[in-house]
Order: structure tokens, then C-alpha cells, then sequence
């Protein structure tokens, strides 16, 4: 255990380090200070605050050398998939082959965050037509142009159809300069007619069996395209062993989830709980290691819980968090305007589940896949999001908008007023463009007021009739 | 007889009426508000039309929705709690080059005939699909026969009235004196009643549409039927028709597209291409520079917001066109 | 016992100074804002602690709120406008249900319970359209006074159509409107259309009345009139509109002061 839990500066951990190290603190061969990244560039460090767990160091470690690990799978003789606008299918099918490392080009976004505007990926996306009306994802075309952030994947594979328009016009994009892709189509998951068979699928959703059917046909197809690239049979044992150890990533953050989002204290930051959610996705370009960040931050959940620590107020206002969040400085924010993470829905819930064990692994990773959120509708969203925020027992939605994003312009509506009269808690709506920094008293004005709202409610627990 | 009202041109009218409804691919009115919440900041001023039109319909009327963008599919979501008119979501897919995606677009207009049948409508048997689709087919070869006598916005209304209405009655058209300017390509999505004015503000600056590719217009024209499959089987013949040939910048990849226009701009003579796009609409917004990297003709970049002032077009058009001169 | 509210907003600053024992305005005042917050409001809460005789020493608490609270430093705390202009608003009309405040940089839209809660609030997003800022622009555009311009609204035969959500996009419009030929009374009127419509949106289906205007644009002439016609329903001015922020803050500092006392 390190010392009491809280929030701290990227100097504070200059310290903190050494007082680590000297006190036998082990890292894996990724490890190192923060500083280093902020060296290298990641210069939105300088104004975020971190956990102070060797945990949470571990966590933001893993993430930032991403690129790192890209590259040395490459030098290895690994073939390299990059799965667009697939928040958790492909990778679990990638995974299941030896010689494989799948990752997520679309991640991009957080790039220019993360470097302040200071890698120019945006001017690229904007001299190629890709404009601010788009959203931040455009900084994924300026990625494959420089080659800086990532190695240029050996395949692309990317999901169409019921998929939000900016990034299939920017994959079309990509795809126009050069960058083959192998497209594959995901349909609008509909409810079952009355005639239609209907099959349950994880997450509460349910879809008829013949668009279950038809996905399953679609990875069929993705089957051979995977096994042709590395050019060995991707068989059932080997694809139920993938989605075992899929499995073992999910269920260890459905604990995390359940602990930090549930307990009394606040036992981890909402920063560091986002990152670790992100890992569900494509297990940021290592499995196996995933598992291993994932099992020490649980530990030191769990250690807080029972020693009933946090890392916040004890007062704080639980919030539940929709979308993700263009500048992750503003997840800090609404910690020093009073609020604490209870629940999110990142748009990638499906991936939080597990993936059914009982089923043919196409069939399940078929489910699965239509259970996304983004192919279903707003409404049965909205209804996740209603069911999720009750279980974590959250008093305030707050829905992060994307600035450019085709879902999001209606969407919010239609979650917000199911919030509204399902659950009678106030919900708010902000726009998180990358670098909030000019609009920050702007934000903090209403997260502070979404706090004092939640706060004074809880003094009259009364809303109108 | 209960109208089926659409804006796409995935949705086979002969489909509809083969079923004994009255199909009408509608044109919107983009001036109309919205009298429910209204959408944020993003959303197209198209989608919004569509809802619109949507929630001032009455239960007489069903509308069929498609998902060819997010946008539309989220305008469908709405209305259908909304709106007093059933509503139908056609999922038409994406990608195009396999036969996972024929197959799903053929499932989708069963259940489109089912749906239609629950309206009181009736599945067709071969023949009578045959012959509907026959009609069809023969009215929009009069259409495409009767291009080289009208002017480009006579053509383009009179498939416009086509679709809405089932009819091709050109004699009106016939009327519209001829222009002889730049010949330009139209490109982009659907247009509403008022954006036809972009035809006389193009002929006014000089140049004249020979080619229109918006969604209205004849770019979203079915190939001709071939006779021998159509007697075969009507269906399949009516799918890949509608699904196998209509290019579109929403499809992946959007190559059709490309191609289709290389050989009609070849064919056409065209000089310059006004690619025209709805603000928010991502997907022809994305096509903007490529089009310019790729086509030999100057692209002019139209967008067109919620209002319907025209003098920003006009101008722009005016300098493309005196540009072209 | 005195409290103070000082509400720092975007366009003006405006100080209550109330009698927290009869819950009565001893004095209040408003200068425009500037680049200097604190200094600002400093000299204004001085004018009015003059004005009513009274000096700093004797204001027991002090509460800021507004776009630039946080810099105002006399103040013993902050809260946010949103719960400001709701308790300001409920004093002086305690059945009010929703409170629409259209200040310089925000238009919000907040439901109240019936002992005055704030329950759920809305607000324009980043974007100036909709706001009094928003106005301003028009005004110069339209080469009117900010306060004229609803003079020049009500003659308008027919309001012309500004549907734009962006407020660069909307000034387009009326430049392209203007070029058209369109009148300026048609463009005024449909300028506060378009803000009430927004506010309209912000309001989604559920509107509970009384609906209470308050801000400073709600003194302009007409706005009520097109929030009306846009919310479907009437709408009554909150007494000293550009002042409710103010009272409010000045309301809960004399609350905090009356719990600290009770403890």
C-alpha cells in the first residue's frame, strides 16, 4: 500500500517516484516517472491529477508506450491489425491468433489532447478536407499520415452500417488516400418483429435471429480475412480460448466498476477508472499484460475499500458520466467542482460485459458485437444508461457531447429526457471540445452547478409531482 | 389507398405499389420548423426537414425510413415516437460487394412486405410484381428518353415528379426553354422543393447543369431491368437493381461512386462539378477534397444551411462559372 | 444583520446589499464589466455600501456568483448563478416553477421544485447564439441601440427565418438576409425568435408553469412576447430582472449566516 490515497501533480510525483523506488517498488520494463512522457511530448500531463498509487503509475505507464510496444511486436516478426470503429469484437478474434497484435487506430482522439495541439494532427485532417465539423477522431487520419503515433497497420479491418457518420466518412477517407480496408457491416439492431425469432443478447438488448444470423456471417467472413493474414487456421478452441481470457479482462473491471463506483469512499479517480475501462476495448496492445495492470489496480481498490480511504470528499455527488470525454482534464474537474464517478457508459458497455461461454464463439462474439451501443437506438441506450445509474445508485447524469459528432446532436436529447422521467435526477449537457482550457470557467460553472443542484436535493429528497 | 412515403432511393416504388399502395418518394420542405424539441446544434437541416415532415403527417400516410447515414436513422428514431403515421426503418447496408449485404437487403424488403401488408396492403404474386415493375421501368425510360430536350432543372423536376408521383408527364417540362451554357455536374445529396432554384441560379450565371447527381436526381435512377431475369423472378431482379447499382457517397467503399461519375463527366463533356452539401452532413462533406484531388474538372464546395438565402450560392456560383468561361 | 450578493456576470456586475433579518433590499447597484473583475466589483460594492450608509465591516457575509465569481475576492464564498437567480427568483415569485434567464454569455433554463429547488437546469452550449451577446451583435449588425432593437421587432410584418444553432452561421444569415433586401424589423423580430426558439429547446417537452424571465435580457422589449410564443405559454418578468443573481447570492449568504448561527 502507498501512502494515504489522493490526487496529486505531475511534480508531486517527481517525488513521489523516488520515494517509491527507494522503498523497493517494482515496475515492469515499460516503467518509469510520468515526466518522461511530458518529455516525449504527452504535454497535457503537466496539467492533469493522478492517483498516487504505483497502481495508477503502472495504469498510465501501460497506456502512454503503447507506440513503444506497436513497434517492437512489429520488430518481432508480429503482424499488426488496426480494428476501426470496433469497440471489441475483431480484437478479441486478432487476439486469438499467436502471431498477432490488434489495436485501435481510432484511439487517435485523445492525441491532440494529450500533446496540446502540438503534433499538428488536426492541419493534417483539415488540409484533407476532415474540418472541425467532425469530430476529434479526424486526428486518426493525421496518425496514419505521419506514421509518429503508430506503426501503419499490416490490415485494416473496419466496421460500417449502423456506425456514426463522421468516422465512416473519415475511414472512406483513409480509405480514398491509399489505406485498404477490409469493410465489414454492422446493421441497425431493430426489436424483434412479432413473427421474428428473437435471441437475448448481453447487456439486457435483445435482436431478432436473423440479424444475429447475418453478423455472424460478417466475422465468418472476417475469420478467413484473419486467418489468410497470418496465414494460420483461426478454429473454434482457439477462438474460445480468446474470448476466455477477453473474459478474465472484462470480469476484472466489472469489479473495479462495482467497487469503485459503489463504495462509500471514493476509492480511484475518475481519470485512472476511464483508462483502465479503455483496456476492455483492445487490451491496449497486450493482452496478457492488460490482465496484469487490470489485477494490481484491483488490489489496490480493494485494499482502499476495506481500509475505507479515498480519494475524495466523503460528501461528493455521485455522477453518472455518458460519452467519453474529449479532454480528460475536465474528468478532474468535476472532481474539484464535488463530484465523484459513479457509472459510465464510455459507448462501449458491450465490451464491459462478457462475451456468453456457453455459445459458439461466432455466435457469441456475433451477440456481442450487436449489442454495441452505438448500432442499437438512442432509446435503448438511454434505458442501459437509466438501469446502470439506479444499480450504482448515481444522483446526476451529466452527457459529455462530442464536438462534430453525428449521434450525439440527437441522442443527448432522448437520453436526457429518459433521465429525467425514469429516474427525476438532474441531468446536464456539456461540449468538451479536445482543449477546454478557454472554456474551462464556462464548465466548471455548470458542474458546480449540477453539484450544489444534487446537493440541495439531498436536503429535500423532493421533486415535483 | 394508403400512401407510403419515403425520401430514399433504396426504397423501390415498384415495391410499394405492387403491394397496392401509393408509393411517394417526397420533397421536402426545408424551411419547415420543427415543432418538437428541437435537435441540438449538428443535426442536418435535411434530417430535420424529414422530421418535420414527419410529425405533420397523419395516420392516412406510413413512412419508410432508411439508415443510409446516422443522422437519418436518429430523425427516424424520433418521429417514430412521435409521429402519427407508421413508421418503417429499412436498414439498407453499407457495404455493397458481398453477398451477406445483397442478402440483408433483400430480407429488408420482405419485411418492408410485411409491414405494407399489415397497412392493408397485399404481397404481389410474380406476374403482378412483373408488370408493375414493367410500368415503371418504361415511364423512366420515357424520363431518360426526353434529357437532351429539357433543360436541366425541367429534367431533374420531372424525375423529382416522377417519384412523388408515379407519373411521367413531360409536356410541361417541354416547355422550359433550353440554356446553352458551361456544362456543370450537380453532386451531392437530396434536394429540397426550394434548392431547385440552384438550376436557374446556375443557368443564370452561365452555365447549365448536364448532369445532375444529386440524390434527387438521375444519379438515384435504377439501371433498366433486364427482361429475362425479370421474368425469371421479378424480386431479385427489383434488388439488385435498386441495391447493385445506384451509387452512392455513403456506400463502402464509396468506389461506385467514382467510377460512375468518371464516365458520365467523359460522356458528358463536363467542365466543372458544384458538389452541394447539407452543413452537419458528414458523409458528402468528407468527399469535398477528394473530389477536388481527384476529379480533372474544378469542384466547386456549395454548403447550404438552414436558411434559404440565396445570394451567398449565387455569387459563389458566379464566380465558379465566370472562372469556367 | 447585512449580507451581501455580488454577482460578477459577463456583460455587468450588480451588488444587493440586503437587511437579512426582513429579508430586504437596503441597496443594490450595476456597472458594466470589464477586464479587472475584482477591482470592478469592488468599487461598485463600495458605492452601494455608501450609498446606503453602511460600511464593509458591518456586512456579515458576502456571496459571489456569476461568470467571474471566482475573482472577486471580498467575497466569503461563491455559488453558481444557476442556484443564484433560482433562489432570487423564488423570493420574489415563490410559486414560480421555471425560471428562464438569458444573461450576456448564457441562456439557461432551470425547473424549480415547489419550495424553489433547483431540480434540473439546461444551458446553451459553448456557442453565443441565444444569448445577449448574440443580441448585441445583432444590434450593431442592424445598426440600432441594444434596447431599440425590440422597438424595431414589434413593427415587423414578418419575422424572417434565422434557424442557424451557430451564432457565426446565424450572423451569415443576416448578412445574406440584409443583402437580400430583407428589412431590418423582419431580421430583429427573427433574431428573437430564433433566441426563444433555442430556449424552447432547452426546455424539451415537460414545462412547468409559472414560467418566470429573468436576466438582463429580459428588459429588452419583446423578448417576453416571442419566449411566449415560442414556449407556448405566458411569461412574466421577474422584478429587476439583471438583479436576481445578485439577490439570490445576497438570500443565501443571509442563509449560510442563519445555519451558522442555529449550529
Amino acid at each position: 500500500m502507498n501512502d494515504y490515497p489522493r490526487r496529486i501533480t505531475l511534480q508531486e510525483w517527481d517525488a513521489h517516484y523516488v520515494q517509491l523506488r527507494e522503498a523497493g517498488m517494482r515496475e515492469p520494463p515499460y516503467g518509469g516517472t510520468l515526466r518522461r512522457h511530458v518529455e516525449e511530448g504527452d504535454l497535457r500531463l503537466r496539467t492533469l491529477l493522478f492517483d498516487n498509487s504505483s497502481a495508477a503509475l503502472r495504469l498510465w505507464n501501460f497506456l502512454l508506450t503503447e507506440e513503444d510496444r506497436l513497434r517492437e511486436a512489429r520488430t518481432a516478426g508480429k503482424k499488426i491489425v488496426g480494428t476501426m470503429k470496433d469497440l471489441g469484437t475483431v480484437p478479441v478474434m486478432a487476439y486469438a491468433l499467436p502471431n498477432v497484435v490488434a489495436f485501435y487506430p481510432d484511439g487517435a482522439w485523445w492525441i491532440p489532447c494529450v500533446m496540446e495541439l502540438s503534433e499538428g494532427l488536426f492541419g493534417i485532417a483539415d488540409s484533407l478536407g476532415i474540418d472541425e465539423a467532425f469530430c476529434p477522431v479526424r486526428a486518426m487520419l493525421g496518425a496514419f499520415i505521419t506514421e509518429a503515433h503508430f506503426p501503419v497497420p499490416d490490415l485494416l479491418i473496419c466496421s460500417a452500417g449502423a456506425t456514426c457518420d463522421d468516422f465512416s466518412a473519415i475511414a472512406q477517407r483513409l480509405n480514398g488516400l491509399g489505406y485498404p480496408i477490409v469493410w465489414w457491416e454492422i446493421p441497425h439492431r431493430r426489436i424483434p418483429d412479432p413473427d421474428e425469432e428473437r435471441v437475448e443478447l448481453p447487456g439486457g438488448f435483445a435482436a431478432p435471429a436473423s440479424q444475429v444470423a447475418f453478423v455472424r456471417e460478417e466475422l465468418e467472413r472476417l475469420r478467413t480475412v484473419l486467418e489468410q493474414f497470418a496465414g494460420v487456421p483461426l478454429n473454434d478452441g482457439a477462438l474460445s480460448a480468446g474470448i476466455a481470457r477477453a473474459n478474465e479482462v472484462r470480469r476484472l473491471l466489472a469489479e473495479l466498476r462495482q467497487l469503485t463506483f459503489t463504495a462509500e469512499l471514493c476509492p480511484l479517480p475518475a481519470l485512472e477508472m476511464l483508462i483502465a475501462e479503455m483496456l476492455a476495448i483492445h487490451f491496449c496492445s497486450d493482452q496478457a499484460e492488460t490482465i496484469e495492470v487490470l489485477r494490481e489496480l484491483l488490489r489496490e481498490v480493494r485494499g482502499r475499500v476495506e481500509a475505507r480511504q479515498g480519494v475524495l470528499e466523503a460528501d461528493a455527488v455521485r455522477v453518472f458520466w455518458v460519452n467519453p470525454v474529449a479532454d480528460l482534464q475536465v474528468m478532474n474537474l468535476l472532481e474539484d467542482c464535488g463530484g465523484r464517478i459513479c457509472g459510465t457508459e464510455y459507448l462501449f458497455s458491450h465490451a464491459l460485459d462478457e462475451i456468453p461461454e456457453n455459445l459458439p464463439p461466432m455466435e457469441a462474439l456475433a451477440r456481442m458485437a450487436l449489442a454495441d451501443p452505438m448500432v442499437g437506438s438512442a432509446a435503448d441506450r438511454a434505458a442501459r444508461i437509466c438501469a446502470d445509474t439506479r444499480r450504482f445508485g448515481a444522483e446526476a447524469v451529466l452527457i459529455s457531447r462530442i464536438p462534430g459528432a453525428s449521434h450525439c446532436a440527437t441522442e443527448g436529447i432522448i437520453i436526457a429526457e429518459a433521465v429525467r422521467s425514469r429516474l427525476r435526477i438532474p441531468v446536464l449537457e456539456i461540449e468538451v471540445p479536445p482543449l477546454s482550457d478557454s472554456i474551462k470557467p464556462m464548465l466548471r460553472t455548470r458542474l458546480e452547478a449540477l453539484i450544489e443542484t444534487s446537493k440541495e436535493l439531498r436536503k429535500t429528497c423532493c421533486v415535483p409531482e | 389507398m394508403k400512401t407510403v412515403v419515403y425520401v430514399s432511393p433504396f426504397v423501390p416504388q415498384e415495391w410499394i405499389a405492387a403491394h397496392g399502395l401509393q408509393p411517394s418518394r417526397v420533397l421536402l420542405e426545408h424551411t419547415k420548423r420543427v415543432a418538437i424539441a428541437q435537435p441540438a446544434a449538428g443535426v442536418c437541416p435535411f434530417a430535420r426537414a424529414f422530421i418535420a415532415f414527419g410529425l405533420s403527417l397523419t395516420d392516412e400516410s406510413a413512412i419508410v425510413a432508411t439508415t443510409e447515414c446516422d443522422q437519418m436513422r436518429r430523425a427516424a428514431e424520433l418521429l417514430a415516437g412521435e409521429s402519427s403515421a407508421p413508421l418503417f426503418l429499412l436498414n439498407v447496408p453499407t457495404t455493397w460487394q458481398t453477398t451477406t449485404a445483397h442478402r440483408l437487403y433483400i430480407s429488408e424488403l420482405e419485411r418492408l412486405s410485411a409491414f405494407m401488408v399489415r397497412l392493408g396492403g397485399k404481397a404481389p404474386t410474380k406476374e403482378e410484381l412483373t408488370d408493375v415493375m414493367l410500368r415503371y421501368d418504361a415511364l423512366r425510360a420515357e424520363i431518360r428518353g426526353a434529357r437532351g430536350s429539357l433543360s436541366g432543372r425541367a429534367y431533374s423536376e420531372a424525375i423529382s415528379r416522377f417519384h412523388r408521383e408515379g407519373a411521367a408527364d413531360l409536356s410541361a417540362a417541354r416547355a422550359a426553354p433550353l440554356a446553352r451554357g458551361v456544362p456543370l455536374a450537380l453532386l451531392g445529396g437530396p434536394l429540397t422543393g426550394e434548392h431547385f432554384r440552384i438550376f436557374d441560379l446556375i443557368e443564370e450565371a452561365g452555365g447549365q447543369v448536364v448532369l445532375d447527381g444529386t440524390e434527387t436526381g438521375e444519379r438515384t435512377l435504377p439501371r433498366a431491368f433486364e427482361r429475362r431475369r425479370l421474368h425469371e423472378d421479378p424480386f431479385p431482379e427489383l434488388a439488385d437493381a435498386y441495391f447493385g447499382t445506384i451509387p452512392d457517397a455513403f456506400r463502402r467503399p464509396n468506389s461506385q461512386l467514382y467510377h460512375w461519375l468518371k464516365g458520365e463527366t467523359a460522356r458528358r463533356g463536363i467542365r466543372g462539378i458544384i458538389l452541394r452539401r447539407y452543413l452537419w452532413c458528414d458523409t458528402w462533406h468528407a468527399e469535398v477534397q477528394r473530389m477536388k484531388e481527384w476529379s480533372p474538372a474544378p469542384v466547386l464546395d456549395l454548403d447550404v444551411g438552414d436558411d434559404d438565402c440565396e445570394s451567398r450560392a449565387a455569387s459563389r456560383i458566379q464566380s465558379f462559372v465566370g472562372m469556367l468561361r | 444583520m447585512l449580507c451581501a450578493g455580488i454577482d460578477a456576470g459577463s456583460r455587468a456586475i450588480k451588488v444587493v446589499l440586503l437587511n437579512a433579518d426582513e429579508r430586504q433590499v437596503i441597496a443594490s447597484g450595476c456597472a458594466d464589466q470589464g477586464v479587472h473583475h475584482d477591482s470592478l466589483a469592488m468599487r461598485l460594492f463600495e458605492e452601494v455600501l455608501e450609498r446606503a450608509g453602511c460600511r464593509r465591516e458591518g456586512v456579515s457575509r458576502i456571496v459571489a456568483t456569476g461568470y467571474a465569481r471566482n475573482a472577486v475576492n471580498v467575497a466569503d464564498t461563491t455559488v453558481t448563478e444557476i442556484t443564484c437567480h433560482a433562489c432570487g427568483v423564488h423570493h420574489l415569485v415563490p410559486d414560480a416553477m421555471t425560471v428562464v434567464e438569458i444573461g450576456g454569455q448564457d441562456s439557461k433554463l432551470l425547473r424549480l421544485n415547489r419550495d424553489g429547488v433547483v431540480f434540473d437546469f439546461a444551458m446553451n452550449d459553448r456557442c453565443a447564439a441565444g444569448t445577449g451577446r448574440f443580441l448585441e451583435m445583432v444590434a450593431a449588425r442592424l445598426e440600432v441601440e441594444l434596447q431599440a432593437l425590440g422597438m424595431l421587432a414589434a413593427k415587423s410584418q414578418k419575422p424572417a427565418a434565422i434557424s442557424s444553432m451557430c451564432a457565426v452561421f446565424a450572423e451569415t444569415e443576416i448578412i445574406g438576409l440584409l443583402a437580400s433586401g430583407v428589412s431590418r424589423e423582419d431580421i430583429a423580430a427573427g433574431v428573437q425568435a430564433s433566441i426563444a426558439a433555442r430556449v424552447a429547446s432547452m426546455a424539451g417537452r415537460n414545462l412547468n408553469p409559472p414560467v418566470v424571465f429573468t436576466g438582463g435580457v429580459a428588459m429588452i422589449p419583446g423578448m417576453t412576447k416571442a419566449l411566449e410564443a415560442a414556449l407556448g405559454q405566458p411569461v412574466s418578468v421577474a422584478p429587476s430582472p439583471q438583479m436576481t443573481g445578485a439577490l439570490g447570492a445576497a438570500l443565501i449568504a443571509s442563509r449560510q449566516m442563519a445555519q451558522k448561527g442555529s449550529r
